[in-house]
């Protein structure tokens, strides 16, 4: 009896909630089509006027020559930033030097036998070939660099990660401060990072290694709080009733069980590291990554592959190697391993000792040119397959001119710009409210201000066009594995390893079938992002609970009624997740392909970093991509939000 | 004060516990006489314990039964300082814990106190015999006698051979069992027991208050024990506190409990349990005084059940002699109490 009056008010509350959604939704879009026909119809706006632009790259252009003059004579280098550049370049040299000590063969022999320890035999041998095959391809050298920046920059984001995490997990002021903070420098691609540090210290390892452990540093931080935090309360309890102090209770039971979650942290830490320092090629860090953008910029795509292969061998290594260790159990394997450990550190030493540190010439071997002609070959061949206008060439031509570049006519011409900052204007009130409104109106102000507005309508439409390609090839594979287990599991290698490898090297494939030009950059991106896309709408859909799927179909509910009446409708949250974060890889990657023509702030930013003179310009291009980044992150997890169903009572 | 309270170990005055922003006016409609849900709804603060009292003696059981969220897991962690009362004092072998600071409490618990927790409290990431040797480690005990200690206890639960699994490895009951040698582990003077054996099996429930009746015999300790479970109640216990809302409802042995429920709250428990079953002979025996002891009577043991005892009594005039471990007789059973029992039982 009472649940039937119960029952009558939350219906009519849903109903209403659902009824003023559509309503806002609708009210939304008319007035974005009413603000765009109102500018054009009876203004004559158009892109952003130039006059407008405040001239920021001026004094970043001065303040840099300000500070390349003053490096070696005022304090602000003298006390503070060169003993910080010295430490560090210190320290890069002297790990360098200690990994050239030990002979060749014991790096192949240790991921061997390390990896045979964390993940088993196949794995161990596997490692053990492939370290190998970058001595073969002569690229033993560069590797160094890479590793050496690899092992400072990972070494110190532990060293500050980890305590951080801690502070954060014990202080809720610090986690205040802290968290927005990780937000905010996960959202940002990691190529910005490098405009502000070479600003200060000029180009090299020290900037490439400080904006290497800003970028890397948020997931060891956020997951050792999030260790710390789910901790459970009875062992800590437990504990304290021993009579154990603080100390003792986060050493014997909060760590040791936070240790998984720690260690996931820093694997994670280690790949955006690893993405990173490869970057840092851009402003002279140096190693592989050096090699790639090189052979890149000339166009040299067999030599690209190697160093790009390199890279990946590396990644992979490392990246098994920090996800085994907190499981690793290598059960009756452990004694003859433990064995193995010791006699390739003996071998290690002596080796060492008698100096076998350089990998033999006599096993080179190159397939640069394999992939040289191979190239050639598709050029000749794909490109226009029997000119019959059917291939890559083609294809790009298609895209460009009937996606991109209309898009960007559209985005920052054909809309004029007051109607486009209407629209992120009522985006934002629509998705959350008046804050979300004006911030993103200051943002797209802004960028207008920094004399950005064109090119950031170019990325915007090339992350448009990218984004929707993803989706339309990510969510129907990830509708796909969520109901077959089968796919699942034989695309999970695929999808992990496309992950793994850092976002500069995919470039390299990608240009040897389409060349430079938008095209590969956005490609590129696809192929960066559909792991996410597939991952997300995957997850979303398994999260439906299986009562709700057995509700539907004992109504009737054909497949794809179920899927588009109830799985999808359950998943839009999950799957709004997806969009926010295919749109920011999007976005870092069209950045990145800034180098192989891809226009827009990419390649102004690219321009600032290897040109002194276009500092000012960068600086003013990166800021733009990060307000961008803010703007499309902010808005897709308003939406996220408002997909989500309303929180129980 | 009175003699009884000399020996007392474990001393609670008018302790009181409100979670949330506004203790004071919590406390004063509950003094006011205010039902819970009144006072959270008007303060948004529950008064999870209200104006508790009570003593337990040295090697007592004390239980505590209560439903769920009667207060009952809020006055332990109380006791045992896990969360500071809101008012009251508690004083634990002689040391107010109130007035203890950060020092002297862990203090405390290294030296007198230990607790067996609901869902055990297992470190997952440490093997059974490093579980065991946590109080130890923790007060300095090198590595190799605290393994030794931590083994002869698990000996002592019935668990050899287990030292070198993990937790996770072992059953509930099993778990609990390593729980339970954990808090020994430290020779504790109290222990405290926050529903140990809720989470297991009726059958494995059984065995494992059965062992802990036994320990208890051997060891002697304070035992102040939460439960929701009447029957383990009226098992385990020296004395019964039945909690209701945040209070004492009454606080008796399981007889007088039984034959006296202060209100229709405790009724509501009596009615239900099988006295036969749970009253032992040693709870209703009248004391030998001197008494001629005939040869003929029957005897049982002091553990055995009223149950067993009788059809031994009904369609006799004489008592049934009630004898401890070693067959001496330590008191006498009649027909008239036994029946008085189950009569009031069912009224
Ligand atoms: N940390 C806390 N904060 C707020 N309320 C609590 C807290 N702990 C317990 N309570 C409330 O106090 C009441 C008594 O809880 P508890 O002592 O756990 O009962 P029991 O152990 O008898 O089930 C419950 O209403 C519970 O919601
Ligand atoms: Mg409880």
């Amino acid at each position: 009896m009472t649940s039937v009056t119960d029952a009558r008010p939350t219906e009519r509350v849903l109903r209403t909630a659902s009824d003023s959604r559509v309503a806002r939704f609708v009210l939304a879009v008319s007035t974005i089509v009413v603000l765009v026909l109102v500018f054009r119809l009876f203004t004559n706006f158009g892109v952003f006027p130039e006059s407008w632009d405040i001239g920021l790259a001026d004094p970043i252009d001065r303040a840099r020559r300000w500070l390349i003059n003053n490096q070696t004579s005022h304090w602000l280098y003298t006390v503070f930033l060169n003993p910080i550049t010295d430490a560090i370049d210190w320290a890069i040299r002297r790990l360098e030097s200690i990994l050239r000590w030990f002979p060749w063969y014991s790096y192949p022999l240790f991921t061997g036998v390390g990896l045979w320890w964390t993940r088993g035999r196949v794995a161990g041998a596997l490692g053990l070939a492939s370290v190998t095959l970058i001595g073969v391809i002569d690229l033993w050298e560069e590797s160094f660099a890479t590793l050496a920046l690899m092992g400072v920059s990972v070494l110190i984001s532990m060293v500050i990660g980890i305590p951080l995490g801690i502070a954060a997990w014990r202080s809720d002021a610090v986690a205040r401060v802290i968290r927005p903070s990780l937000d905010a420098m996960q959202t940002m691609p990691g190529f910005v990072y490098l405009i502000p540090f070479v600003l200060l210290f000029g180009v090299g390892r020290v900037p490439a290694l400080i904006s290497t452990v800003i970028f890397a540093l948020a997931p060891v931080v956020r997951l050792t709080e999030v260790g710390l935090r789910t901790v459970p309360q009875v062992t800590v309890e437990a504990s304290e009733m021993f009579g154990a102090t603080e100390r003792q209770t986060l050493r014997l039971v909060r760590l040791p069980q936070a240790r998984p979650a720690i260690f996931a942290g820093m694997n994670q830490t280690t790949m955006l590291a690893m993405s990173m320092v490869v970057i840092a090629a851009f402003i002279g860090a140096g190693g592989l990554g050096q090699v790639v953008l090189r052979a890149m910029q000339s166009i040299e795509v067999g030599k690209a592959s190697e160093a790009g292969i390199a890279i990946v061998i590396m990644a992979i290594v490392l990246d098994r190697f920090s996800t085994g260790i907190a499981t690793a159990d290598p059960g009756r394997d452990a004694a003859t391993i433990r064995w193995l450990g010791v006699g390739v550190s003996a071998l290690a030493v002596v080796g060492g000792l008698l100096g076998h540190n350089a990998f033999p010439e006599s096993l080179n071997w190159q397939f640069a040119p394999y992939v040289d002609d191979a190239t050639d070959w598709a050029r000749d061949n794909l490109y226009d397959i029997g000119g019959s206008g059917i291939g890559t060439g083609p294809f790009s031509d298609f895209v460009t001119l009937e996606f991109v570049t209309p898009l960007r006519e559209l985005l920052s011409a054909d809309i004029p710009w007051p109607a486009m900052i209407g629209i992120g204007f009522v985006l934002g009130l629509w998705a959350r409210g008046i804050r979300l409104a004006i911030g993103i109106g200051a943002a797209l102000f802004a960028i207008g201000f920094l004399g950005m507005w064109a090119l950031s309508m170019d990325t915007l439409a090339q992350t448009i066009v990218g984004v929707a390609i993803t989706l339309a090839i990510g969510v129907p594979v990830g509708i796909l594995t969520a109901h077959n287990d089968l796919l699942r599991t034989a695309l999970k290698p695929v999808l992990d390893f496309f992950q793994t490898i850092p976002s500069f090297v995919l470039l390299v494939p990608v240009i040897t079938l389409f060349h430079v030009g938008r095209i590969p950059g956005i490609i590129a991106s696809v192929i960066y992002a559909l792991p996410a896309a597939v991952h997300y709408t995957d997850l979303g859909l398994r999260r439906v609970p299986a009562e709700i799927h057995e509700a539907a179909e004992s109504f009737g509910a054909t497949r794809g009624q179920r899927l588009r009446r109830v799985e999808m409708p359950l998943a839009a949250p999950e799957l709004m997740v997806a969009v926010n974060q295919v749109i920011m890889l999007i976005l870092a990657m069209v950045v990145i392909a800034g180098l192989v023509g891809g226009g827009g702030l990419g390649l102004e930013a690219v321009r600032g970093l290897r040109r002194s003179d276009a500092v000012g310009r960068g600086f003013e291009a990166g800021i733009a991509i990060v307000l961008l980044a803010s703007i499309l992150d902010r808005l897709t997890r308003a939406i996220a939000d408002r997909l989500r169903p309303p929180a129980a009572v | 004060m009175d003699t009884p309270n000399e020996t007392a170990q474990v001393r609670v005055e008018g302790v009181w516990k409100v979670f949330g922003r506004k203790p004071r006016e919590a406390k004063e409609m509950a003094e006011a006489g205010s039902t819970r849900e009144e006072i959270q709804t008007a303060t948004g603060s529950v008064v999870a314990v209200r104006d508790v009292s009570f003593h337990v003696a040295t090697g007592e059981t004390f239980v505590v039964m209560g439903l769920s969220g009667s207060g009952k897991s809020t006055l332990i962690r109380c006791v045992s300082h896990l969360v500071a009362p809101t008012e009251g004092t508690v004083e634990l072998c002689g040391t107010e814990l109130t007035q203890a600071d950060g020092a002297k409490l862990r203090e405390l618990r290294r030296q007198k106190m230990a607790m067996v927790f609901q869902h055990f409290g297992l470190f997952p990431h440490r093997k059974v015999v490093d579980n065991v040797a946590y109080g130890l480690e923790v007060q300095g005990v090198d590595r190799h006698d605290r393994q030794d200690r931590a083994r002869e206890l698990l000996d002592t639960v019935g668990l050899e051979g287990w030292g070198d699994h993990y937790p996770q490895q072992l059953s509930g009951g099993m778990q609990q069992r390593v729980g339970l040698a954990r808090a020994l582990a430290v020779d504790p003077e109290v222990l405290f027991f926050d529903e140990p054996f809720s989470a297991l099996d009726p059958l494995i429930r059984r065995d494992m208050q059965d062992e802990l009746i036994d320990l208890q015999m051997k060891l002697q300790r304070t035992l102040v024990f939460i439960t929701h479970d009447f029957a383990e109640a009226l098992k385990l216990a020296d004395r019964i506190a039945i909690m209701n809302d945040g209070a004492f409802v009454q606080v008796g042995t399981p007889v007088e409990i039984l034959t006296s429920p202060a209100d229709d709250y405790v009724r509501a428990f009596t009615q239900d349990a099988p006295v036969a079953k749970v009253l032992q002979a040693c709870s209703l025996m009248k004391p030998l005084d001197g008494r001629a002891i005939d040869p003929e009577w029957h005897r049982v043991s002091s553990t055995t059940p009223l149950e067993v005892a009788l059809p031994h009594l009904l369609g006799s005039i004489n008592p049934v002699l009630v004898c401890d471990e070693h067959n001496t007789p330590v008191g006498l059973l009649h027909g008239d109490d036994v029946a008085r029992v189950i009569s009031e039982n069912q009224q």
